[in-house]
């Protein structure tokens, strides 16, 4: 009977050591992620990209596309998360308007139509 | 009987308890899965956050910001990944405009900074690309940029030159200096298409193959970026651009030929149709061969 408790004691000090070794000393490093992934901050930023080619070009269907990498979350929220977190991290104004833009015109976008609907 | 065994049985259930929780920490429920960094991307997805971030320096002309961007990619060489996209993004059917950022991007990069350019990036660009449009004089009258290519004024012939003789022409490491973009110089026939200059069969054993070379310049001598020329041979077309290896200058594009195929060119603004260009060989003092290029340098009028 001692022995199997040595046994499953020597078990547990197995998974914690392993435990150990997979969180803290050899974690799983993540490559081949996707932009839905990205932190916040690298999440706006590439929204702020977007807007910022949209002022540009133009194509809000293009904007949409290059949005859609980032989840299936509609582009209009998408802006709107990224116009928060510019907003709170204090981005330059003149960026925090073309958010501003990008965002206000998703909002009369029609996905099916393609252009924006008065 | 047991008391044989010893202490393995302890030994045994460390193992199994390191491998149960390695495989809780590794597979079940690994340390994070969130809030990652552009580096950790999957390569198609850093190629579409690299053209990203070349298409907003081509709207605001913000150098360091995308320079900073790029430098999240952690691209071992920014220039050469850069070009290589451009490279490929064309070959897959991109969109010109993107191409054509990847490369101007990777121009800027070479030189340090931003092109020396009175114009917006995307008015640069849009001069390149679009003949059609008005041009506006500039207040700031560029520099002529002398042309390094000692081009020989040879007759307009698609019969190769001597064989046997290396000529000095053109090096491509000629190129490799920074040269500014085509500022809106008031040349009020800026629309006008393009002429053939000169045609010339260069041997330089350094070339990769057979190629087809296109120069474009002003009238000025000033490399234009962003000219598009297009191939076609018996059941095939190919487009390529200018300025996609700003290393060797921006007014230069190649396109690989295939030997025993006939080729024609012309420039997607309009001029002349180039034909019969075939692929040609030369050979060096020693007897051995290998291929030479068609220079053809075009300049608008």
């Amino acid at each position: 009977m001692r022995r199997w408790i040595w046994f499953f004691l020597a078990v547990l000090v197995g998974i914690a050591g392993g435990l150990y070794y997979g969180w803290q000393i050899n974690p799983v490093k993540y490559v081949e992620t996707t932009p839905a992934t990205l932190r916040i901050d690298y999440q706006t930023d590439y929204v702020l990209m977007v807007a910022e080619a949209y002022q540009a070009e133009g194509d809000l269907d293009l904007a949409a596309r290059r949005l859609a990498v980032l989840g299936e979350t509609p582009p209009a929220e998408i802006v709107r998360q990224a116009m928060i977190y510019a907003a709170q991290v204090l981005y330059a104004d003149s960026d925090q308007d073309l958010l501003g833009r990008l965002a206000s015109d998703f909002q009369t976008w029609n996905p099916l139509l393609g252009a924006p609907t008065p | 009987m047991s008391d044989e065994r010893g202490p393995w049985y302890l030994v045994t259930g460390l193992i199994l308890g390191a491998a149960l929780g390695l495989v809780y920490a590794w597979l079940i429920a690994p340390h994070t899965y969130a809030d990652t960094s552009p580096a950790s991307l999957q390569l198609e997805f850093k190629d579409q956050y690299r053209a990203m971030v070349a298409l907003a320096y081509l709207a605001d002309g913000n150098f360091l910001r995308a320079q900073a961007r790029l430098e999240l990619l952690k691209d071992e060489d920014s220039i050469q990944v850069l070009n290589e996209q451009a490279q490929r993004s064309l070959s897959e059917g991109a969109a010109p405009r993107e191409s054509q950022a990847l490369g101007l991007l990777a121009v800027a990069l070479g030189q340090g900074g931003p092109p020396t350019s009175s114009v917006p990036l995307t008015q640069a660009l849009a001069l390149t690309s679009t003949p059609t449009e008005n041009p506006q004089p500039s207040p700031t009258a560029s520099p002529t940029v002398p042309s390094p290519d000692p081009l020989t004024p040879t007759a307009p012939t698609n019969t190769p030159v001597a064989v046997g003789t290396q000529s000095p022409a053109i090096s491509r490491t000629l190129r490799s200096t920074g040269t500014p973009l085509p500022t809106r110089t008031p040349t009020p026939t800026l629309g006008a298409p393009f002429v053939l200059k000169d045609q010339t069969f260069i041997c330089d054993p350094n070339l990769d193959g057979p190629l087809l070379i296109v120069l474009a310049e002003s009238t000025t001598g000033q490399p234009l970026s962003g000219v598009e020329a297009i191939v076609n041979w018996e059941g095939g077309e190919d487009h390529f651009f200018s300025c996609l290896n700003p290393e060797l200058g921006l007014g230069y594009a190649d396109f690989a030929m295939t030997p025993g195929v006939v080729y024609s060119l012309r420039l997607a603004d309009g001029g002349q149709p180039i034909s019969d260009l075939t692929p040609a060989e030369c050979e060096t003092p020693r007897g051995e061969r290998y291929w030479g290029a068609w220079q053809l340098l075009f300049t608008r009028p």
